[in-house]
Protein backbone atom coordinates (compact mmCIF):
# COMPACT_ATOMS: atom_id res chain seq x y z
CA UNK A 1 0.00 0.00 0.00
CA UNK A 2 2.86 2.34 0.88
CA UNK A 3 4.44 1.71 -2.52
CA UNK A 4 1.27 2.71 -4.32
CA UNK A 5 1.05 5.87 -2.25
CA UNK A 6 4.64 6.77 -3.07
CA UNK A 7 4.08 6.16 -6.79
CA UNK A 8 1.03 8.40 -6.55
CA UNK A 9 2.99 11.13 -4.72
CA UNK A 10 5.78 11.04 -7.31
CA UNK A 11 3.45 11.01 -10.32
CA UNK A 12 1.27 13.76 -8.89
CA UNK A 13 4.34 15.95 -8.43
CA UNK A 14 5.29 15.53 -12.12
CA UNK A 15 1.73 16.16 -13.29
CA UNK A 16 1.48 19.25 -11.11
CA UNK A 17 4.75 20.58 -12.54
CA UNK A 18 3.49 19.94 -16.07
CA UNK A 19 0.23 21.69 -15.27
CA UNK A 20 2.08 24.74 -13.92
CA UNK A 21 4.51 24.88 -16.82
CA UNK A 22 3.10 22.89 -19.75
CA UNK A 23 5.78 23.67 -22.37
CA UNK A 24 6.65 20.07 -23.17
CA UNK A 25 3.00 18.96 -23.26
CA UNK A 26 2.06 21.76 -25.63
CA UNK A 27 5.11 21.18 -27.83
CA UNK A 28 4.34 17.47 -28.03
CA UNK A 29 0.73 18.16 -28.94
CA UNK A 30 1.69 20.78 -31.51
CA UNK A 31 4.14 18.40 -33.19
CA UNK A 32 1.54 15.60 -33.23
CA UNK A 33 -1.16 17.76 -34.79
CA UNK A 34 1.36 19.06 -37.32
CA UNK A 35 2.06 15.49 -38.49
CA UNK A 36 -1.66 14.88 -38.90
CA UNK A 37 -2.05 18.10 -40.89
CA UNK A 38 0.87 17.27 -43.19
CA UNK A 39 -0.46 13.78 -43.92
CA UNK A 40 -3.91 15.25 -44.42
CA UNK A 41 -2.57 17.20 -47.40
CA UNK A 42 -1.15 14.02 -48.89
CA UNK A 43 -4.51 12.21 -48.99
CA UNK A 44 -7.88 13.12 -50.32
CA UNK A 45 -10.28 12.59 -47.35
CA UNK A 46 -12.61 10.51 -49.53
CA UNK A 47 -9.82 8.33 -50.91
CA UNK A 48 -10.03 4.67 -49.76
CA UNK A 49 -6.26 4.79 -49.37
CA UNK A 50 -6.86 6.86 -46.23
CA UNK A 51 -8.27 3.83 -44.47
CA UNK A 52 -5.20 1.80 -45.39
CA UNK A 53 -2.72 4.45 -44.33
CA UNK A 54 -4.68 5.76 -41.33
CA UNK A 55 -3.34 3.34 -38.70
CA UNK A 56 0.26 4.20 -39.60
CA UNK A 57 -0.46 7.94 -39.64
CA UNK A 58 -2.21 7.70 -36.29
CA UNK A 59 0.61 5.90 -34.49
CA UNK A 60 3.38 7.98 -36.03
CA UNK A 61 1.61 11.14 -34.88
CA UNK A 62 1.07 9.73 -31.39
CA UNK A 63 4.47 8.15 -30.72
CA UNK A 64 7.09 10.29 -32.45
CA UNK A 65 6.18 13.52 -30.64
CA UNK A 66 6.02 11.59 -27.35
CA UNK A 67 9.82 11.59 -27.34
CA UNK A 68 9.77 15.33 -26.57
CA UNK A 69 7.75 14.63 -23.44
CA UNK A 70 10.06 11.81 -22.34
CA UNK A 71 13.21 13.85 -22.88
CA UNK A 72 11.93 16.72 -20.78
CA UNK A 73 10.85 14.50 -17.92
CA UNK A 74 14.44 13.85 -16.81
CA UNK A 75 16.14 16.86 -18.31
CA UNK A 76 14.33 19.23 -15.95
CA UNK A 77 15.17 17.00 -12.95
CA UNK A 78 18.85 17.10 -13.92
CA UNK A 79 18.89 20.83 -14.62
CA UNK A 80 17.40 21.77 -11.28
CA UNK A 81 19.37 19.08 -9.46
CA UNK A 82 16.14 17.66 -8.11
CA UNK A 83 17.02 14.17 -9.27
CA UNK A 84 19.69 14.16 -6.57
CA UNK A 85 16.98 15.01 -4.03
CA UNK A 86 14.98 12.00 -5.21
CA UNK A 87 18.01 9.70 -5.18
CA UNK A 88 18.90 10.80 -1.65
CA UNK A 89 15.42 10.01 -0.37
CA UNK A 90 14.87 6.55 1.15
CA UNK A 91 12.45 5.64 -1.63
CA UNK A 92 13.35 2.52 -3.58
CA UNK A 93 14.64 3.47 -7.03
CA UNK A 94 12.16 1.12 -8.63
CA UNK A 95 9.40 3.21 -7.05
CA UNK A 96 11.02 6.35 -8.45
CA UNK A 97 10.85 4.66 -11.85
CA UNK A 98 7.18 3.75 -11.51
CA UNK A 99 6.31 7.27 -10.36
CA UNK A 100 8.05 8.82 -13.35
CA UNK A 101 6.67 6.21 -15.72
CA UNK A 102 3.11 6.70 -14.44
CA UNK A 103 3.32 10.47 -14.98
CA UNK A 104 4.70 9.98 -18.50
CA UNK A 105 1.98 7.45 -19.21
CA UNK A 106 -0.79 9.82 -18.11
CA UNK A 107 0.66 12.74 -20.09
CA UNK A 108 1.08 10.56 -23.16
CA UNK A 109 -2.52 9.34 -22.88
CA UNK A 110 -3.69 12.93 -22.60
CA UNK A 111 -1.81 13.91 -25.77
CA UNK A 112 -2.99 10.76 -27.55
CA UNK A 113 -6.59 11.47 -26.63
CA UNK A 114 -6.37 14.96 -28.15
CA UNK A 115 -4.55 13.60 -31.21
CA UNK A 116 -7.27 11.01 -31.66
CA UNK A 117 -9.95 13.70 -31.71
CA UNK A 118 -7.96 15.63 -34.35
CA UNK A 119 -7.42 12.43 -36.32
CA UNK A 120 -11.16 11.71 -36.60
CA UNK A 121 -11.83 15.33 -37.50
CA UNK A 122 -9.17 15.50 -40.21
CA UNK A 123 -9.57 12.06 -41.78
CA UNK A 124 -13.29 11.49 -41.49
CA UNK A 125 -12.84 7.85 -40.41
CA UNK A 126 -16.10 6.26 -39.28
CA UNK A 127 -15.86 4.22 -36.08
CA UNK A 128 -18.38 2.80 -33.60
CA UNK A 129 -18.37 3.48 -29.87
CA UNK A 130 -17.21 -0.09 -29.16
CA UNK A 131 -14.31 0.39 -31.55
CA UNK A 132 -13.43 3.66 -29.84
CA UNK A 133 -13.29 1.76 -26.55
CA UNK A 134 -10.98 -0.83 -28.09
CA UNK A 135 -8.81 1.91 -29.55
CA UNK A 136 -8.44 3.32 -26.05
CA UNK A 137 -7.36 -0.10 -24.86
CA UNK A 138 -4.63 -0.01 -27.53
CA UNK A 139 -3.59 3.49 -26.44
CA UNK A 140 -3.31 2.28 -22.88
CA UNK A 141 -1.17 -0.74 -23.77
CA UNK A 142 1.12 1.01 -26.24
CA UNK A 143 1.42 3.96 -23.86
CA UNK A 144 2.56 1.53 -21.15
CA UNK A 145 5.39 0.07 -23.23
CA UNK A 146 6.36 3.47 -24.60
CA UNK A 147 6.47 5.05 -21.12
CA UNK A 148 8.35 2.13 -19.54
CA UNK A 149 11.12 1.93 -22.14
CA UNK A 150 11.07 5.67 -22.71
CA UNK A 151 11.43 6.54 -19.01
CA UNK A 152 14.37 4.15 -18.66
CA UNK A 153 16.16 5.49 -21.73
CA UNK A 154 15.34 9.12 -20.91
CA UNK A 155 17.06 8.62 -17.54
CA UNK A 156 20.02 6.98 -19.29
CA UNK A 157 20.63 9.76 -21.80
CA UNK A 158 19.70 12.69 -19.56
CA UNK A 159 23.34 13.40 -18.67
CA UNK A 160 24.52 13.34 -22.28
CA UNK A 161 24.78 16.35 -24.52
CA UNK A 162 23.31 14.51 -27.50
CA UNK A 163 20.30 13.28 -25.50
CA UNK A 164 17.70 14.80 -27.86
CA UNK A 165 19.11 12.81 -30.76
CA UNK A 166 19.97 9.67 -28.82
CA UNK A 167 16.61 9.02 -27.20
CA UNK A 168 14.62 8.34 -30.40
CA UNK A 169 17.57 6.41 -31.87
CA UNK A 170 17.60 4.09 -28.86
CA UNK A 171 13.87 3.98 -28.25
CA UNK A 172 12.27 3.28 -31.61
CA UNK A 173 14.25 0.17 -32.62
CA UNK A 174 13.15 -1.44 -29.34
CA UNK A 175 9.57 -0.37 -29.96
CA UNK A 176 9.30 -1.60 -33.56
CA UNK A 177 7.46 -4.85 -32.68
CA UNK A 178 5.00 -2.96 -30.47
CA UNK A 179 4.39 -0.29 -33.09
CA UNK A 180 3.82 -3.00 -35.73
CA UNK A 181 1.36 -4.70 -33.37
CA UNK A 182 -0.42 -1.40 -32.68
CA UNK A 183 -0.68 -0.53 -36.38
CA UNK A 184 -2.00 -4.00 -37.29
CA UNK A 185 -4.51 -4.02 -34.45
CA UNK A 186 -5.74 -0.56 -35.47
CA UNK A 187 -6.04 -1.72 -39.09
CA UNK A 188 -8.21 -4.66 -37.99
CA UNK A 189 -10.33 -2.26 -35.98
CA UNK A 190 -10.75 0.48 -38.59
CA UNK A 191 -11.14 -2.04 -41.41
CA UNK A 192 -14.27 -3.42 -39.81
CA UNK A 193 -12.78 -6.94 -39.84
CA UNK A 194 -13.50 -9.66 -37.32
CA UNK A 195 -11.81 -8.87 -34.03
CA UNK A 196 -10.07 -12.24 -33.83
CA UNK A 197 -6.72 -10.87 -35.08
CA UNK A 198 -7.17 -7.68 -33.15
CA UNK A 199 -7.13 -9.66 -29.89
CA UNK A 200 -3.95 -11.49 -30.97
CA UNK A 201 -2.17 -8.17 -31.30
CA UNK A 202 -3.64 -6.95 -28.02
CA UNK A 203 -2.30 -10.03 -26.23
CA UNK A 204 1.14 -9.40 -27.69
CA UNK A 205 1.03 -5.81 -26.48
CA UNK A 206 -0.13 -6.88 -23.02
CA UNK A 207 2.81 -9.28 -22.73
CA UNK A 208 5.17 -6.54 -23.95
CA UNK A 209 3.79 -4.23 -21.25
CA UNK A 210 4.52 -6.72 -18.48
CA UNK A 211 7.98 -7.61 -19.82
CA UNK A 212 9.13 -4.05 -20.45
CA UNK A 213 7.73 -2.67 -17.20
CA UNK A 214 9.47 -5.41 -15.24
CA UNK A 215 12.76 -5.04 -17.14
CA UNK A 216 12.79 -1.24 -16.83
CA UNK A 217 11.97 -1.50 -13.11
CA UNK A 218 14.91 -3.84 -12.55
CA UNK A 219 17.37 -1.86 -14.65
CA UNK A 220 16.50 1.60 -13.37
CA UNK A 221 18.69 1.20 -10.28
CA UNK A 222 21.78 0.75 -12.49
CA UNK A 223 20.84 3.71 -14.64
CA UNK A 224 20.74 6.04 -11.66
CA UNK A 225 24.03 4.85 -10.21
CA UNK A 226 26.91 7.33 -10.11
CA UNK B 1 21.89 3.87 39.72
CA UNK B 2 19.51 4.85 36.94
CA UNK B 3 21.25 8.19 36.69
CA UNK B 4 24.64 6.44 36.41
CA UNK B 5 23.33 4.24 33.63
CA UNK B 6 22.09 7.31 31.80
CA UNK B 7 25.51 8.96 32.11
CA UNK B 8 27.23 5.80 30.87
CA UNK B 9 24.76 5.48 27.99
CA UNK B 10 25.28 9.10 27.04
CA UNK B 11 29.03 8.87 27.18
CA UNK B 12 28.97 5.71 25.04
CA UNK B 13 26.61 7.44 22.63
CA UNK B 14 28.97 10.37 22.21
CA UNK B 15 32.18 8.33 22.22
CA UNK B 16 31.27 5.71 19.66
CA UNK B 17 31.75 7.12 16.18
CA UNK B 18 28.59 7.75 14.24
CA UNK B 19 30.53 7.45 11.02
CA UNK B 20 33.90 5.94 10.25
CA UNK B 21 35.97 6.41 7.11
CA UNK B 22 38.86 4.02 6.75
CA UNK B 23 41.49 4.84 4.16
CA UNK B 24 38.89 6.08 1.71
CA UNK B 25 40.19 6.69 -1.79
CA UNK B 26 38.09 7.76 -4.73
CA UNK B 27 39.39 7.72 -8.29
CA UNK B 28 37.83 8.89 -11.51
CA UNK B 29 39.86 7.21 -14.22
CA UNK B 30 43.46 8.29 -13.72
CA UNK B 31 42.51 11.15 -11.39
CA UNK B 32 42.53 10.53 -7.64
CA UNK B 33 39.97 12.90 -6.13
CA UNK B 34 40.26 11.64 -2.55
CA UNK B 35 43.33 9.87 -1.19
CA UNK B 36 43.39 7.60 1.88
CA UNK B 37 41.13 9.65 4.13
CA UNK B 38 40.65 8.38 7.68
CA UNK B 39 37.94 10.10 9.66
CA UNK B 40 35.75 9.39 12.67
CA UNK B 41 32.73 11.55 13.29
CA UNK B 42 30.95 11.38 16.64
CA UNK B 43 27.46 12.50 17.49
CA UNK B 44 27.17 16.20 18.16
CA UNK B 45 30.37 17.13 16.35
CA UNK B 46 30.39 19.95 13.81
CA UNK B 47 33.07 19.34 11.22
CA UNK B 48 34.05 22.02 8.76
CA UNK B 49 36.04 20.99 5.70
CA UNK B 50 38.19 23.61 4.03
CA UNK B 51 40.24 23.35 0.89
CA UNK B 52 40.79 25.02 -2.46
CA UNK B 53 38.64 24.24 -5.50
CA UNK B 54 39.26 20.73 -6.76
CA UNK B 55 40.59 19.55 -3.39
CA UNK B 56 38.12 16.65 -3.29
CA UNK B 57 35.76 18.08 -0.68
CA UNK B 58 32.52 17.52 -2.57
CA UNK B 59 33.64 14.07 -3.68
CA UNK B 60 34.31 13.16 -0.06
CA UNK B 61 30.84 14.34 0.86
CA UNK B 62 29.28 12.33 -1.96
CA UNK B 63 31.12 9.23 -0.75
CA UNK B 64 29.83 9.82 2.79
CA UNK B 65 26.30 10.33 1.42
CA UNK B 66 26.53 7.01 -0.42
CA UNK B 67 26.02 8.76 -3.78
CA UNK B 68 29.17 7.14 -5.04
CA UNK B 69 31.18 4.27 -3.61
CA UNK B 70 34.84 4.56 -2.59
CA UNK B 71 37.39 3.05 -4.99
CA UNK B 72 39.30 1.78 -1.94
CA UNK B 73 38.68 1.82 1.80
CA UNK B 74 35.36 1.80 3.59
CA UNK B 75 32.64 4.01 4.98
CA UNK B 76 30.84 2.48 7.93
CA UNK B 77 28.23 3.38 10.50
CA UNK B 78 29.40 1.50 13.62
CA UNK B 79 26.60 -0.26 15.42
CA UNK B 80 24.10 0.33 12.64
CA UNK B 81 23.60 0.17 8.92
CA UNK B 82 23.76 2.85 6.28
CA UNK B 83 20.32 4.06 5.38
CA UNK B 84 19.64 7.05 3.17
CA UNK B 85 17.13 8.39 5.67
CA UNK B 86 19.99 8.93 8.16
CA UNK B 87 21.48 11.64 6.00
CA UNK B 88 20.36 15.15 5.20
CA UNK B 89 22.11 16.71 2.24
CA UNK B 90 22.31 20.32 1.18
CA UNK B 91 24.20 21.10 -1.98
CA UNK B 92 24.93 24.43 -3.67
CA UNK B 93 22.02 23.48 -5.94
CA UNK B 94 18.77 23.77 -4.02
CA UNK B 95 17.37 20.35 -5.07
CA UNK B 96 13.95 22.02 -5.06
CA UNK B 97 11.28 22.32 -7.75
CA UNK B 98 11.03 25.90 -8.97
CA UNK B 99 7.42 25.57 -10.10
CA UNK B 100 6.22 24.20 -6.76
CA UNK B 101 5.70 26.45 -3.75
CA UNK B 102 7.95 26.16 -0.74
CA UNK B 103 5.19 24.37 1.14
CA UNK B 104 4.54 21.92 -1.72
CA UNK B 105 8.23 21.16 -2.03
CA UNK B 106 8.58 20.34 1.64
CA UNK B 107 5.35 18.34 1.75
CA UNK B 108 6.48 16.34 -1.28
CA UNK B 109 9.77 15.38 0.34
CA UNK B 110 8.09 14.80 3.70
CA UNK B 111 5.86 12.20 2.01
CA UNK B 112 8.85 10.56 0.36
CA UNK B 113 10.39 10.22 3.83
CA UNK B 114 7.07 8.81 5.05
CA UNK B 115 6.81 11.23 7.97
CA UNK B 116 3.86 10.47 10.21
CA UNK B 117 2.76 14.10 10.52
CA UNK B 118 4.19 15.80 7.44
CA UNK B 119 2.22 19.02 7.74
CA UNK B 120 3.18 19.60 11.37
CA UNK B 121 6.88 19.01 10.67
CA UNK B 122 6.81 21.21 7.56
CA UNK B 123 5.14 24.07 9.45
CA UNK B 124 7.71 23.73 12.22
CA UNK B 125 10.61 23.99 9.77
CA UNK B 126 9.07 26.86 7.80
CA UNK B 127 8.82 28.69 11.12
CA UNK B 128 12.41 27.82 12.06
CA UNK B 129 13.72 29.00 8.67
CA UNK B 130 11.58 32.16 8.75
CA UNK B 131 9.81 31.21 5.53
CA UNK B 132 6.18 31.05 6.68
CA UNK B 133 5.17 34.18 4.73
CA UNK B 134 6.77 32.89 1.53
CA UNK B 135 5.53 29.33 1.80
CA UNK B 136 2.77 29.79 -0.81
CA UNK B 137 5.05 31.34 -3.40
CA UNK B 138 6.74 29.29 -6.15
CA UNK B 139 10.36 28.60 -5.27
CA UNK B 140 11.57 30.17 -8.54
CA UNK B 141 10.52 33.53 -7.03
CA UNK B 142 12.69 32.99 -3.93
CA UNK B 143 15.99 34.78 -3.39
CA UNK B 144 19.16 32.64 -3.13
CA UNK B 145 19.09 32.95 0.64
CA UNK B 146 15.47 31.83 0.86
CA UNK B 147 16.18 28.89 -1.43
CA UNK B 148 19.12 27.86 0.68
CA UNK B 149 17.05 28.02 3.88
CA UNK B 150 14.29 26.02 2.25
CA UNK B 151 16.88 23.54 1.07
CA UNK B 152 18.12 23.24 4.64
CA UNK B 153 14.55 22.70 5.80
CA UNK B 154 14.22 19.91 3.21
CA UNK B 155 17.39 18.29 4.51
CA UNK B 156 16.17 18.50 8.12
CA UNK B 157 12.64 17.20 7.46
CA UNK B 158 13.36 13.66 8.56
CA UNK B 159 15.59 14.68 11.47
CA UNK B 160 18.73 13.03 10.04
CA UNK B 161 21.61 11.72 12.13
CA UNK B 162 24.14 13.43 9.91
CA UNK B 163 23.72 16.67 8.00
CA UNK B 164 25.97 17.16 4.99
CA UNK B 165 26.30 20.73 3.74
CA UNK B 166 28.13 21.30 0.49
CA UNK B 167 29.04 24.99 0.20
CA UNK B 168 25.73 26.32 1.45
CA UNK B 169 27.15 29.88 1.47
CA UNK B 170 27.72 29.82 -2.31
CA UNK B 171 25.76 32.59 -4.03
CA UNK B 172 24.45 34.15 -0.82
CA UNK B 173 24.71 37.86 -0.13
CA UNK B 174 25.85 39.09 3.29
CA UNK B 175 22.34 39.16 4.70
CA UNK B 176 21.61 35.65 3.43
CA UNK B 177 24.97 34.46 4.74
CA UNK B 178 24.29 35.92 8.18
CA UNK B 179 20.87 34.31 8.36
CA UNK B 180 22.34 30.97 7.35
CA UNK B 181 25.05 31.29 10.00
CA UNK B 182 22.37 31.94 12.63
CA UNK B 183 20.53 28.80 11.57
CA UNK B 184 23.72 26.73 11.53
CA UNK B 185 24.59 28.11 14.97
CA UNK B 186 21.21 26.85 16.12
CA UNK B 187 21.94 23.41 14.67
CA UNK B 188 25.30 23.32 16.44
CA UNK B 189 23.65 24.28 19.72
CA UNK B 190 21.11 21.47 19.19
CA UNK B 191 24.14 19.14 19.05
CA UNK B 192 23.40 18.02 15.53
CA UNK B 193 26.16 16.17 13.73
CA UNK B 194 27.20 18.25 10.76
CA UNK B 195 29.78 17.99 8.00
CA UNK B 196 30.12 21.38 6.33
CA UNK B 197 32.13 22.25 3.26
CA UNK B 198 32.79 25.94 2.84
CA UNK B 199 35.26 28.55 1.70
CA UNK B 200 33.75 31.00 4.16
CA UNK B 201 35.45 31.67 7.50
CA UNK B 202 31.99 31.61 9.08
CA UNK B 203 32.49 27.85 8.90
CA UNK B 204 35.47 28.15 11.24
CA UNK B 205 33.43 29.81 13.97
CA UNK B 206 30.79 27.09 13.71
CA UNK B 207 33.23 24.19 13.76
CA UNK B 208 34.05 21.91 16.64
CA UNK B 209 36.49 20.07 14.36
CA UNK B 210 38.45 21.09 11.30
CA UNK B 211 39.63 19.26 8.25
CA UNK B 212 41.72 20.74 5.47
CA UNK B 213 41.94 18.89 2.17
CA UNK B 214 44.17 19.59 -0.77
CA UNK B 215 44.50 17.44 -3.89
CA UNK B 216 42.49 14.77 -2.16
CA UNK B 217 44.82 14.50 0.83
CA UNK B 218 44.09 15.43 4.41
CA UNK B 219 46.50 18.17 5.48
CA UNK B 220 44.89 19.04 8.79
CA UNK B 221 42.49 17.17 11.01
CA UNK B 222 41.96 18.44 14.54
CA UNK B 223 39.48 19.83 17.04
CA UNK B 224 39.11 23.53 16.50
CA UNK B 225 39.99 24.37 20.09
CA UNK B 226 40.64 28.07 20.46
CA UNK B 227 42.05 28.62 17.01
CA UNK B 228 41.25 32.16 15.89
CA UNK B 229 40.39 33.22 12.35
CA UNK B 230 43.80 34.86 11.92
CA UNK B 231 45.69 31.83 13.17
CA UNK B 232 43.63 29.51 10.99
CA UNK B 233 44.16 31.64 7.87
CA UNK B 234 47.91 31.63 8.46
CA UNK B 235 47.93 27.89 9.03
CA UNK B 236 45.69 27.25 6.02
CA UNK B 237 47.91 29.14 3.59
CA UNK B 238 51.00 27.47 5.02
CA UNK B 239 49.43 24.09 4.35
CA UNK B 240 47.76 24.73 1.03
CA UNK B 241 50.13 27.34 -0.36
CA UNK B 242 48.99 30.81 -1.36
Amino acid sequence: MRYWRLIFVLARKDLRLEYRSPQSLLTTLFFAVLILVVFNFAFDPGDPAVRTAAPGILWVSMLFPGVIQLNRSFQSEREEGTLLGLILSPVDRGILFFGKCAANWVLLLLVDFLVLICFFLFYNVGISSTEIGLLFLLLLLVGGVFSAVGTLFAAMVSTLRARDVLLPVLLFPILVPEVVAAVNATRELLGGNSLQYFWHWVKLLAVADVVFLAAAFLLFDFVLEE
Amino acid sequence: MVQNRAVVAESVLFKEPLLQLRSVTKRFGSITAVRKVDLEIRRGEFWTIFGPNGAGKSTLLRVVAGLTGPSEGSVSWPGSTMDRSRIGYVSHQSLLYGDLTGLENLLFFARLYALTEPRRRVDELLQQMDLVNASDRPVREYSSGMRQRLSLARALLHDPDLLLLDEPYAGLDQHGGRLLTEILNGLRDEKRTVLLITHSLEGLDLASHLLVLNRGEVLLLRPRGDLTRGEFEKLYFELVGS
